[in-house]
């Protein structure tokens, strides 16, 4: 064999070693600018921030140039690579991040403090923004809330009245009970509500159920975000975990629903959040079962007897990289575009989900419909997930806690939970 | 760090240096004289895998090796000390989280369960399928591919298709036949069961590979022995006992080491039957992969890597040490 045939591999080898090394970005060139996106370039939400990033561009022609990252969030592959661009110090300028995971980051270093960047009156223009610590960190790109869809056949069949249920009055926990007693009394269901007990392994269950528990006046950790013992599994907390068990005794809900029970008639009642609308809508899928709006209703949370109402909210937001750019000038001016109204209703009519930009919300929803309800319920009782730097260790044990709700009783499943994880916040101390 | 791997790759490619020229000067001496040319060609040959072994096995032991002794986490990760002060700080963690029998207890407790069952079900049940698929008679390739088949489909396919078959739903497939004789919904991924469930699969998808191995070894005995027992009035069980164990000894002790490594480090089934990280279904694998990769743990998920390989190389050493073939 010819010798020098033999340098070819190891030449190709050496230069895909040479490859590895330090991507060259220069930091001291503000009109060029970085963002990356947690979505893939072809889906909706892709292309609504192709359409604004194109729109910045254009306006700021000569001054300012964003380039545009997608990386799916697909298995971790997202924030890995947010993680080893952490490590070698060349985060994007402007970057997308789960909210719930704004303390880690934060005090992790990714984010840089945008509280002198955003005056209180633009502050204020958001429902709810992305705090560590009391300071600002990440500004939402949209919202989500959720409720109990309902079958307004079998409502009106099992005789239950929700006409004067509203966000402003909304139902008690006892009413809910009696009203899934109602259901449960017909015949050919599998139980009267879908409470998504079964949805532990991702962040599903603990976004839909986290407000049950604050309104019994429950929490979860402390204000350090660190410690969970008599917290989690404070007495007022376990009143929220003890409604959630008792639909689950009277046989009202259980763990083993499909995730079509609710579309094809099997429950009168479905917790989830606002992106049930279109589903619901797609009448090729759904026709027969809803043609049209007025086969189903969306009702508010319910609150405990004696408690509060609360809801949930948060989705993705925007944060700017903490990377070794001294002049964030240009950046806080992308950032300040990218949330304004007139962008914040671009991204939400490719997705659908309600505006984060307050003056977005005007003519969002027609008053009365579902949407209307998911808006006013994300502001007037929206609270936001626990604020602690071991976000992931809380979301795994809220979803401990639900998932031995049923075997193990509240007592047992909820201590657990909040000894579980006091050990795992205390590795973060 | 960079620079701590580029150390370490010095050190490595002095060591292989100087092998080159121990080489090279023991070949000088030796009688059958290689050309030099030759010599230097089957090292520059050499130089690629080494090199990608070095990077691709050597350099992530070395460095996991060292993370277990630090408080290295993915959120932080250019900020890195001993932990716990004294380089100890993550072992004592798992040595407390042990004692109040947190997931690292169940964790132990879990894989020990699986190990204990799974090693033997598993060979069982391959000896005993090569055993029948060995004998000559029509339709044997027939069970000999149905047997092997699970072993061609991953592990995260049937742990998918084994938790649709199980699902606590009215609709999973188990289900659905139990409903048309009457009998209500069953929960098989229960707390209490899925372990069981986890030992059932893994058994049932590894044995395939080992019934393989063992045909192959049976093939090896020679017939004459089997005759000579024969001869000598052996029935059935003792030409079994005082032929085919004898003869598959080595095989055996290959297939028990390999099963037994395998079982320590399972990890897809209980990630995929049980969704998530519980205590019911908890593995050593799944716990560090949980520490490391979940919540940034790094230095703790490489320490609960360093204890477990300790652990299955002492075991498989002990069984290397009690089951090999002692010279006479």
């Amino acid at each position: 064999m010819n010798k020098k045939v033999l340098l070819v591999p190891l030449a190709a080898m050496t230069l895909s070693l040479v490859g590895c090394g330090e991507p060259d970005v220069d930091y001291t060139d503000n009109t060029r600018l970085t963002m990356r996106v947690h979505v893939d370039e072809g889906s909706e939400e892709g292309n609504g921030y192709k359409e604004i990033i194109t729109a910045f561009n254009r306006e700021n022609n000569g001054k300012i140039r964003v380039d545009l990252e997608f990386v799916a969030r697909s298995g971790g592959i997202y924030e890995t690579q947010l993680d080893n661009d952490k490590r070698k110090n060349t985060l994007p300028d402007l970057f997308t991040f789960d909210a719930p995971k704004c303390a880690y980051y934060a005090k992790n270093g990714y984010l840089y403090d945008l509280s002198s960047s955003f005056s209180t009156t633009e502050q204020d223009n958001f429902v709810a923004l992305n705090r560590y610590q009391s300071k600002l960190f990440g500004i939402p790109i949209q919202e989500s809330s959720a409720g109990f869809y309902y079958n307004k056949d079998m409502f009106n069949r099992a005789g239950i009245d929700v006409s004067g249920i509203t966000v402003d009055n909304p139902w008690t926990f006892s009413q809910f009970k009696e009203a899934c007693a109602k259901l449960k009394a017909l015949p050919g269901l599998k139980g009267a509500v879908d409470m998504r007990l079964d949805a532990t392994a991702d962040e599903t269950a603990t976004y839909l159920l986290y407000p049950f528990i604050y309104s019994c006046g429950g929490s979860f950790v402390d204000s350090t975000g660190l410690h969970a013992l008599n917290y989690f599994n404070s007495a007022n907390s376990k009143k929220g975990f003890q409604f959630l068990k008792d639909l689950l005794d009277n046989g009202y809900t259980g763990t083993n629903y499909g995730a079509q029970d609710f579309f094809t008639h099997q429950v009168g009642m479905y917790l989830s959040s606002g992106w049930t609308i279109p589903e619901l809508d797609n009448h090729v899928k759904w026709g027969q079962y809803f043609p049209d709006r007025n086969s189903w209703g969306l009702l508010p949370y319910p609150k405990a007897d004696d408690g509060t109402a609360v809801s949930c909210n948060g989705s993705w937001s925007y944060a700017i990289g903490n990377n070794p750019r001294t002049d964030k000038s240009n950046v806080v001016t992308l950032l300040k575009y990218i949330t304004n109204a007139k962008s914040s209703k671009v991204i939400t009519q490719h997705t659908g989900m309600i505006p984060a930009n307050k003056e977005a919300q005007v003519g969002y929803a027609n008053p009365g419909s579902a949407e209307d309800v998911l808006l006013q319920q994300l502001n007037k009782t929206s609270v936001q997930r626990p604020e602690t730097v071991g976000y992931a260790q809380f979301s795994s044990a809220f979803g401990r806690a639900i998932k031995y709700l049923k075997d193990y009783g509240v007592d047992k499943s909820v201590d657990d939970a909040a000894q579980y994880l006091e050990k795992e916040l205390s590795r973060l101390k | 760090m960079a620079l701590i791997a580029l150390y370490v790759f010095a050190a490595f490619i002095v060591i292989f240096l100087a092998v080159f020229i121990k080489d090279f000067i023991k070949n000088r001496k030796s009688h059958y004289k290689y050309h030099k040319g030759e010599v230097i060609m089957a090292f520059v040959l050499l130089a690629p895998s080494v090199v990608l072994a070095f990077f691709l096995v050597l350099l992530p032991i070395i460095t996991s090796l060292g993370f277990s002794f630090t408080n290295y986490t993915l959120g932080d990760p250019n900020n890195i000390s001993l932990a716990g002060g004294d380089g100890f700080g993550n072992f004592r963690d798992l040595i407390s989280e042990f004692q109040i029998k947190g997931d690292f207890y169940h964790a132990i407790k879990n894989t020990a369960i699986f190990v204990v069952f799974v090693v033997p079900i598993q060979i069982g049940l391959a000896l005993g399928l090569a055993l029948f698929v060995n004998n000559k008679r029509r339709g044997t390739t027939i069970f000999k591919v149905c047997f092997f088949a699970p072993v061609a489909v991953s592990l995260s396919v049937t742990a998918f298709f084994w938790r649709e078959v199980l699902a606590n739903r009215p609709d999973g497939i188990m289900n659905s036949i139990l409903a048309n004789f009457g009998i209500p919904n069953q929960d098989f991924l229960g707390t209490d069961k899925i372990l069981g469930w986890m030992i059932a699969i893994s058994a049932w998808q590894g044995c395939g590979y080992q019934m393989l191995i063992f045909l192959s070894a049976l093939g090896n005995i020679r017939k004459d022995l089997y005759e000579a027992a024969r001869v000598d009035g052996a029935n059935s069980f003792q030409r079994f006992k005082t032929v085919t164990i004898p003869g598959l000894r080595p095989t055996m002790l290959f297939i028990l080491i390999t099963v037994f490594i395998g079982a320590c480090r399972v990890l897809i089934q209980p990630m995929l039957l049980d969704q998530g990280v519980y205590p019911g279904s908890v593995t050593l694998s799944l716990y560090m992969y949980n520490q490391g990769q979940k919540y940034g743990n790094v230095g703790l998920s490489c320490a609960v890597a360093l204890l477990m390989t300790i652990v299955i190389g002492s075991i498989t050493f002990l069984q290397r040490q009690l089951l090999k073939e002692k010279k006479k």
